[in-house]
């Protein structure tokens, strides 16, 4: 709340580690992810929520970060492709989107991943229609979708057993 | 700067306190794209993200009345029609989550899909000052021209409401099937009473009402059995239809023509009144 | 409303009970290589650094910048499409906090040119812009905001001259001349026999004019980068689609001996020919230069990328095509006039892919084609994915619908007696060896027959159709221009089969392709080869990534590389084993003698001991096959391409009549891709090719007004989401092309070509209107309909 000059504090969870920050509260999450942590994972590619390449999940639900201030981002508990997996253990997601090849050039494959984890995070059971609404504003210009909807289906029934 | 109050009495105080270089945030999806296409460099904002009981839902004596925090995600789930399928078509999760109704009648787009539902269905904006208290505004007196409204800048929106028991249709045309911006959108509303309402979204500066299309409708009558549904004949529908796109002021630009959107009033408004007519 | 049939109309209470999840089915024709699938070619293998792009860690350019820039550049951008420069002034923006230098055509040492064909680009423009991309500075600040400050406050004053904006206006009498030589940049002409008379003669003509719209490429990751100047060496970092051309034009325009320009290729999300011309390479190099120490970085957002970039030529063609009266293709005779833009780029190749698949898959008797290519103030236009045989794909495709219609026949018949067989020539007269364009559309036709349409009763306001489309596509450069892939393979220190080559993998998994045709050709576990890709300094030259030669030159460089390695190997062996190196061979990872079953050591014995010896692991290889340059006047080449790809698609459409409003129910592609390398990849180059097909069908466009964009970003140049397209159908169809690695071919852009007039032709079976113009979004079809 309130008044700040210039630089702000900013305490958030960025993939379950505290974050403390001195930064300028106007700047974009996404500039703030990828600039001040490195967490580079998180794609721009249009800064106008048109691609969703951004997307990382806060509070639980899935945001462009490109559209968020940092500032609005305070206390909140932020998640990032570097937080569901890595070399040594992929998420059902990561994993599927490599076996289905999901991911050809590779851009749009964290923001689709983490729109796509916000859904199977919130919903047990969804629908056809609800896996295609999870991932309909997140452009990929190389696969043509069919598969990444397939990694998604496939990553529901790996979680879902 | 960064104002970032947690209760709307705060928030108020602030607005009033603040002058216009501190700008309004919600959900950011239309304040922040200006300021990454670089037409607008804000200077500070008043972020009203974190505002207790913004995004309330009620439903009192027959009216919703919505926080104007409340987003296209919690809209989608309501139970009126016109309101729910704008409210999902707009972007994609990602600013659905985000997205606001004061945003949308903020930004006061002429393509503002949730306004345009909003006018169908009758609803007024509560607009709020820390000292002179809250104002109710109808819509239709809301909207001034493109992008201004009756909002001052010393004030907030609060609040939206609407009567809960119209029923409503709506569609969109647009150049695809998700984060579709509207070329031409229409939303009708039918009171309980019969009375007919046509929102038109992207054919004028503003979200507009198409009202020789609701005259014809709705006649001069204040006599609710004058407007039976059976007075729906597909020859009056034709007529409002063609009043619609008379009416309609469109203007050319890269998404569309004029005479394009005129012509798509006439579809729009007759293709929805067969369905409020045939259910 | 029973009307619902688009995407945004989503019920108003979405069904919850559990739909089908199952797939839509991608079929494989029984692969004529079933059997002998024994090391990595011919599997769907895991992309090798999937691992890496899944999980965030893979860097592209813009990652390089949030890690290593020192400092970050700017280009100033011509605010006309068409002026002189009378002046720079860089006074104020050298005042502005953190600004650095404002560099100049002044400060460019070389040509202060770029251009693929002709060398017609400035660098920097010093007395004239002929297109809102043109740079004429470059600003170099401590950080980005500085930079574009100092970008902001550069002033340049121009002397405004009347703009260019259409083919028309180019080609009208006193118009302004935007190059030396006049706005007709050139062209390309095929006279093969009579064709005015041989029209004159047919039982039907049928005319069309088309145009096709300008697309942009629209790959995610906006162009970025880095580059530093040590001295010695000038790196840059950028992704794009031939390092080695790149240096060569970069040391060029900066005058550099080329040497001391290396490229490194960094990530790449997408190119699909957006990366060929030269991007920020050059400016940010060039910034670098004056920065000796220090990494400079540079990046566009995307409406820079979309202003600055070359786009897909918007083309007028003139088709006029004539049949006889048992339906046999008599004649066809073409105008095309192609918006080449503000400069060459790669226009004149795009010209000759044009003139060359003028006719298509079909045998006609007499051809007579003209393209001309003709310079506006509009963005440069050059390659993409299809370069120039999708726009003419449009339009063969096209008039095979209305010729087959005037005569009454049916359309798929129709083409079925006229695609080439075996022994006939294509539009060059090249005679096309083992043509499978009617094996493509008898695949797609089953595909598409193996469900009903559905048969519920449409409103009156929706129609449903399909259409069909038949089309090929001659692969590489061809035409007699050089084309070649070098490839080395060596034995690493950690016994690891390492495989160098220039190529750049953007994306479409190009180092899959060389890694699995390395471990079959090795016969060792795609777990033990590593590639190295796409830097000037480390990787033989390979040629570009584009003309959707990639699998084909880089496989076979690799191949070869890979054979004589093994070559090598086995002479090694001989002497540790004491036999006739013929008398062993390689059996997995292991060597055996042929006849002594008791002769064995594995591969790492081998290595060691061979290095042990000094003996040298490694081998380079040449792939380099011919072609044979065009006849000019007849445009005529008995060896045009080194092969041709075949495909056929079959689009499924329903149409809102009134609102003009178009969806794709289905749409199901074959191609011949020859040998399927990895069938997984090539499902993925068909699915994609095809969903950017719908796009330039039915939505994207690029919209100028005055050499202007008015729409530089994904607000308004709109496509395709997920709600846009059906599952895409793909049947592979696998051949043996006898040159090829494997009996691969390759499939990069034939699919995006067959895509759209496949869509076009739906759109006609359902309306019964033909659509000439693209995108074929909901006003124009409406328009179409209405006569509006
Ligand atoms: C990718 C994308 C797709 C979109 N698609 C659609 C679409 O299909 N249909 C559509 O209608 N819109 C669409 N929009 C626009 C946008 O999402 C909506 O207008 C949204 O309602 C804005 O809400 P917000 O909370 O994000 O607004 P903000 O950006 O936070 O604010 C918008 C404006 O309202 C003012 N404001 C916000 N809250 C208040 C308040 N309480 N009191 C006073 N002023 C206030 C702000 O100062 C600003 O002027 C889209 C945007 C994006 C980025
Ligand atoms: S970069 Fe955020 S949505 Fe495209
Ligand atoms: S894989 Fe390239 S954009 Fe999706």
């Amino acid at each position: 709340m309130g008044d700040s000059g210039g630089a702000w504090h900013l305490s958030c969870t960025v993939n379950g580690e505290p974050v403390e920050a001195e930064v300028d509260p106007r700047i974009t999450l996404l500039t703030f992810l990828r600039e001040h942590l490195l967490l580079t994972g998180t794609k721009g590619a249009c800064l106008e929520g048109e691609c969703g390449s951004c997307t990382v999940i806060v509070d639980g639900r899935p945001i462009n970060s490109c559209l968020m201030l940092a500032g609005q981002a305070q206390g909140c508990s932020i998640q990032t492709i570097e937080g569901i997996g890595d070399d040594k253990k992929l998420h059902a997601l990561q994993k599927h989107f490599i076996a289905t090849g999901a991911a050809q050039c590779g851009y749009c494959t964290p923001g689709l991943i983490m729109a796509a984890k916000a859904m199977l995070d919130a919903n047990p059971s969804p629908t056809e229609q609800e896996f295609t609404t999870a991932i309909e504003a997140n452009i990929c210009r190389c696969t043509g979708y069919e598969s990444i909807r397939q990694a998604i289906r496939d990553a529901y029934r790996e979680i879902h057993g | 700067m960064f104002y970032q109050p947690t209760d709307m009495a705060e928030a108020l105080r602030l607005r009033a306190e603040l002058g216009p270089e501190v700008v309004t945030v919600c959900g950011g999806t239309d304040v922040v794209v200006a300021m990454n296409h670089g037409v607008a460099r804000p200077e500070a904002f008043l972020d009203l993200s974190r505002v207790a009981g913004r995004d309330s839902v009620e439903r009192v004596n027959g009216i919703y009345l919505l926080g104007g925090g409340v987003t296209f995600a919690q809209m989608a789930k309501l139970p009126v029609r016109a309101l729910a399928e704008a409210a999902r078509s707009v972007g994609g999760p990602q600013i659905r989550n985000v997205g606001t109704i004061a945003g949308n009648l903020g930004t006061a787009s002429p393509a503002g899909d949730g306004s345009v539902a909003l006018l169908a269905l009758d609803a007024e904006v509560e607009l709020s000052h820390v000292e002179r208290g809250s104002r109710w505004v109808r819509l239709e007196e809301f909207f001034l021209d493109y992008k201004r409204t009756a909002l001052q800048p010393d004030e907030l929106i609060t609040r939206v409401r609407f009567p809960s028991d119209f029923e409503s249709v709506w569609y969109k045309i647009g150049k695809r099937g998700a984060v579709n911006i509207s070329i031409v959108c229409c939303a009708i509303g039918r009171s309980p009473a019969g009375a007919y309402r046509i929102a038109l979204g992207s054919v004028g500066p503003v979200p507009m009402r198409a009202m020789e299309a609701e005259a014809v409708l709705n006649g001069d009558s204040t006599d609710a059995a004058h407007r039976a549904v059976a007075y729906l004949a597909d020859e009056v529908i034709e007529r409002a239809a063609e009043a619609a796109e008379l009416e309609a002021a469109p203007i050319d630009d890269q998404r569309s023509s004029a005479r394009y959107r005129e012509a798509m009033c006439r579809v729009l408004v007759r293709r929805l009144l067969r369905e409020l007519r045939d259910g | 409303m029973s009307g619902r049939a688009f995407g945004t109309q989503t019920p108003a209470a979405p069904p919850r009970e559990k739909e089908h999840v199952l797939p839509t089915e991608a079929p494989i024709t029984p692969s004529p290589f079933a059997e002998k699938v024994r090391g990595p070619v011919g599997r769907s293998c895991d992309k090798i650094d999937g691992v890496e792009r899944v999980t965030g860690t893979k860097l592209y350019g813009a990652d390089l910048i949030a890690r290593e820039a020192d400092l970050h550049a700017k280009v100033v951008r011509s605010e006309h499409a068409h002026a002189e420069v009378v002046s720079i002034d860089t006074k104020e923006a050298l005042r502005v906090d953190g600004v650095l230098a404002v560099l100049t055509a002044e400060d460019v040492k070389g040509t202060n040119r770029h251009g693929l064909i002709r060398r017609d680009h400035p660098v920097l423009a010093k007395d004239r812009v002929r297109y809102r991309g043109d740079a004429v500075a470059i600003v170099v600040a401590k950080t980005e905001q500085a930079a574009a400050a100092g970008r902001d406050a550069v002033k340049v004053e121009y002397r405004v001259l009347p703009t260019v904006e259409s083919i028309e206006q180019a080609m009208a009498p006193g118009a302004p001349h935007l190059q030396p030589g006049g706005n007709v940049m050139g062209g390309r002409r095929i006279r093969k026999g009579d064709a005015d008379s041989a029209l004159a003669d047919s039982h039907v003509v049928v005319s069309e004019t088309f145009r096709t719209q300008t697309v942009d490429h629209a790959f995610l990751d906006v162009e970025a980068g880095v580059a530093r100047w040590d001295g010695e060496l000038l790196t840059i970092r950028v992704s794009g689609q031939w390092v080695h051309e790149e240096a060569r034009l970069v040391a060029l325009a900066l005058g550099l001996p080329v040497e001391r320009v290396r490229i490194i290729q960094p990530a790449a999300g997408g190119a699909f020919g957006g990366r060929e011309d030269i991007s920020i390479q050059i400016y940010v190099g060039l910034a670098a230069l004056r920065f000796a120490g220090k990494t400079v970085a540079l990046r566009y957002d995307r409406a820079e990328s979309m202003r600055a970039r070359h786009k897909r030529h918007p083309m007028r063609i003139e088709y006029a095509m004539g049949a006889d009266r048992e339906g046999r293709l008599t004649a066809a005779k073409v105008a095309i006039y192609s918006d080449e833009g503000a400069y060459a780029s790669t226009g004149i190749a795009v010209c000759r892919k044009m003139s060359s698949h003028a006719t298509g898959p079909y045998r006609v008797p007499h051809v007579r084609v003209d393209v001309f290519g003709v310079h506006t103030n509009n963005n440069p236009t050059g390659a993409m994915r299809g370069f120039g045989a999708t726009q003419i794909a449009i339009a063969y495709e096209g008039m095979m619908d209305r010729l087959a219609a005037k005569l009454g026949v049916d359309r798929v018949e129709f083409r079925r007696a006229n695609l080439i067989r075996p022994g006939d020539a294509v539009t060059t007269g090249q005679v096309v060896p083992s043509p499978t364009a009617v094996e493509c559309l008898e695949a797609v036709l089953r595909q598409y027959g193996s469900k009903s349409m559905p048969s519920e009763p449409l409103p009156t306001h929706l129609r449903r159709g399909w259409g069909v489309s038949v089309i090929c596509f001659g692969m590489g450069y061809g035409d007699g221009f050089p084309d070649a892939s070098r490839a080395r393979v060596r034995i690493g220190a950690d016994g690891c089969v390492e495989v160098y080559s220039g190529i750049v993998d953007v994306g479409q998994g190009a180092e899959n392709v060389i890694a699995q045709v390395a471990a079959e050709e090795m016969g060792v576990g795609l777990e033990h080869t590593r590639v190295i890709t796409a830097d000037t300094h480390m990787t033989p030259e390979s040629g570009s990534c584009s003309a959707t030669r990639s699998t084909f030159f880089a496989g076979n460089a690799v191949r070869l590389a890979a054979g004589e390695l093994k070559e090598k190997l086995l002479d090694a062996a001989g002497e540790l084993l004491c036999v006739h190196p013929n008398e062993l061979e390689f059996r997995g990872e292991e060597i055996r003698g042929r006849f002594d079953e008791g002769l064995c050591c594995s591969l790492g014995e081998l290595v060691a001991a061979a290095r042990k010896r000094g003996y040298e692991l490694e081998a380079e290889a040449l792939f380099k096959p011919r072609t044979i340059c065009e006849d000019f006047e007849t445009g005529q080449s008995p060896r045009a391409f080194i092969t041709y790809m075949f495909g056929a698609h079959v689009s499924q459409v329903l149409v809102d009549v009134e609102t003009g409003e178009v969806r794709v129910e289905r749409h199901v592609a074959c191609h011949d891709v020859g040998r399927a390398i990895n069938p997984e990849a090539v499902r993925g180059q068909i699915t994609g090719g095809v969903v950017q097909g719908i796009g330039m069908a039915l939505m994207e466009e690029v919209v100028y007004r005055g050499g202007r964009i008015l729409n530089p970003g994904f607000t308004d140049y709109i496509l395709p989401t997920v709600r846009d397209v059906p599952p895409v159908e793909c049947v592979v169809l696998e051949s043996n092309d006898p040159l090829g690695p494997y009996g691969a071919k390759g499939v990069g852009e034939p699919p995006l070509i067959g895509a759209v007039p496949a869509v076009l032709s739906a759109i006609y079976d359902a309306t019964g209107k033909a659509p000439a113009t693209l995108p074929c979004n909901p006003e124009r079809v409406w328009g179409m309909l209405t006569g509006s």
